[in-house]
């Protein structure tokens, strides 16, 4: 009894995590390499066609660059803007500050689908407050579409994106900024370095183990991030914004072909380990270090 | 002046950050006229809280509102129970595997809904449990379980062994160790671990989009994201629901700001 304790303890969880995430996944593998679909369930074991059909996909090649440069340009925005605020809130003793921060963490405790909601609000052709502004000063027409153009789609999905995150990177590097040893730059100040020379000598380096945390747990989170872009354009207009876990949805539940749909969530899979075997790594690095 | 700049940048900044929440809570007191109007204003004298009325008689958000809150209850409780469980047996046995155990709810956590899905799809039809709240809170309290029980892992941690100790010589079982003197001494961490769970599935669209279908068993996010494509001309009401459904989320976050970024922070430094 006291030896299977802890195996009685854990079994609960265990159960949930098998049924619901271990099984499926394995389950996904065995649909990946059959025919199924939806309404007469698996069928025929068909090797690696599946894949083939996946690979041989235009859409699926459009989409993974989409969901590349979605991941990665939605995070870096989101890293330049939370390291720029975390930099001004750092600066600012005013007794306001936990205030801000609490206000400028809105983006990220609200739902994701409010947040896509409000921003296709916000871009909206003709009632949207954006475009208000920006014909009436001149930069574009009135009733310019940004989410119906194949060629700023996917950029607006990428800024709500980074609107999205950017909290998080935000007191995250907060956070980093506090733990520099002050002394650091008080030797600089003696040592008459400018303002900017600590900034590069000093803050930068230090704060990059945090930085490499950030955009690593980003483009992981982004890569697999199916709401923002369902919710504003459904991977529209003509796949301009499609990306792969909204693919994964289409394969199976808009064509019903649930082998192609396995076969590229598992490929999604295949990247998302790794991507995050790349972050143990980090994170051991930072331990060691 | 050098010291001014920041603050001012700092609230220009923020204002601008704000901007599209702000321009959804101004939508949700316009009446449709007023949002169909060109060019767009932001106050007109004609607001009121009609839409918040409308969008209960005339959408499903009723409904929506009940199943978002029966889900995140029961994700929450059936969480906490399960993670405690094995939180405790992290915290305080040696076991073998133990390593092994803690990289599998490591890994999981980093399992992307995507490549689950469609046989998660499969197992629940065949269970009876696809577009069943049964069906949804089971995968929430899954997708929930390992964040949950590294939150308590941490805080079963910070309890000295020797308060449990002195309960296990006064004749206590381990188990009555747990329920009788570390679940009451961890409790506030408990408490910020329920939070957590509650707003993760409060929040969670993706697996409540695919697992439900009827309005009966939709949840909130699912019907807020449903009808940006379906009823783009009831903008305010949408947004009244956008914006009745992010006050409980804001009202949590506000309450427990410290605990909530500490757990941020915890969260991806694991």
């Amino acid at each position: 009894m006291r030896r299977s304790l802890p195996y009685l303890l854990l079994a609960p969880a265990l159960l949930f995590t098998a049924f619901v995430l271990c099984y499926p996944l394995a389950q996904n593998l065995v649909n990946s390499v059959r025919e199924v679909d939806l309404v007469h369930g698996p069928g025929r074991w068909n090797g690696l066609a599946n894949y083939r059909h996946v690979f041989a996909d235009r859409e699926f090649w459009l989409a993974l660059r989409n969901t590349a440069g979605y991941a990665l340009g939605g995070t870096l925005m989101a890293l330049g803007l939370g390291l720029a605020l975390a930099l001004l809130l750092d600066r600012t003793t005013a007794h306001s500050a936990p205030f801000v921060t609490c206000l400028l963490s809105l983006p990220w405790v609200i739902s994701p689908v409010v947040a896509g909601f409000a921003w296709k609000w916000l871009l909206n052709d003709h009632f949207g407050i954006l475009n208000a502004w920006l014909s009436a000063a001149g930069i574009v027409g009135p009733g310019t579409s940004w989410l119906g153009n194949p060629r700023t789609a996917l950029l607006c999905v990428m800024a709500a994106r980074a609107w999205q995150f950017y909290p998080f990177a935000m007191v995250m590097f907060l956070a980093g900024l506090e733990s520099i040893p002050a002394e650091q730059y008080e030797a600089a100040s003696v040592d008459g370095a400018s303002a900017l020379r600590r900034f590069l000598a000093i803050t930068l380096p230090n704060l990059r183990p945090v930085s490499s945390v950030l955009l690593l747990l980003g483009i992981i989170w982004s890569f697999n991030d199916f709401t923002m872009v369902f919710v504003m354009t459904r991977g529209g207009p003509i796949d301009a914004s499609m990306v792969l876990p909204v693919l994964v949805r289409e394969f199976s539940f808009v064509h019903f072909d649930l082998g192609k749909g396995s076969a590229l969530s598992i490929v999604i899979f295949a990247v998302l380990v790794l991507l995050s075997g790349l972050y143990l790594r980090v994170l051991a690095g930072r331990e060691r270090a | 002046m050098t010291k001014r700049l920041p603050v001012f940048l700092l609230a220009i900044l923020t204002l601008v950050m704000l901007l599209p929440f702000l321009w959804t809570v101004a939508t949700s007191f316009k009446p449709l006229p007023e949002v169909n109007r060109y060019p767009p204003v932001w106050v007109s004298p004609s607001m009121s809280l009609q839409p918040y009325a409308d969008m209960f008689f005339y959408l499903p958000f009723s409904r929506y509102t009940a199943s978002s809150l029966i889900v995140a209850t029961s994700a929450t409780v059936l969480t906490l129970g399960a993670g405690s469980l094995a939180a405790f047996a992290f915290a305080r046995f040696r076991f073998r595997w133990k390593k092994a155990f803690l990289l599998l709810f490591l890994l999981t956590q980093m399992l992307p809904g995507a490549s689950v899905i469609v046989p998660l799809f499969q197992l629940l039809r065949a269970a009876g449990l696809y577009d069943t709240h049964a069906g949804l809170i089971l995968v929430h309290t899954a997708v929930l379980l390992p964040f949950t029980i590294w939150l308590l892992h941490g805080f079963f941690s910070a309890i000295p062994t020797e308060v449990e100790d002195a309960a296990l010589i006064d004749g206590c079982s381990r188990l009555e160790a747990l329920r009788r003197v570390i679940l009451p001494l961890a409790l506030p961490g408990i408490g910020a671990t329920a939070l957590f769970a509650f707003l993760g599935s409060w929040n969670e669209f993706f697996f409540a989009l695919i697992l439900t279908t009827s309005d009966a068993t939709r949840t909130i996010p699912v019907g807020i994201g449903l009808f940006v494509g379906e009823f783009e001309d009831v903008w305010n009401q949408m947004a009244a629901a956008a914006v009745l459904f992010s006050i409980p989320p804001l009202l949590l976050f506000a309450a427990m700001r410290k605990t909530f970024v500490r757990g941020l922070a915890a969260g991806a430094l694991q």
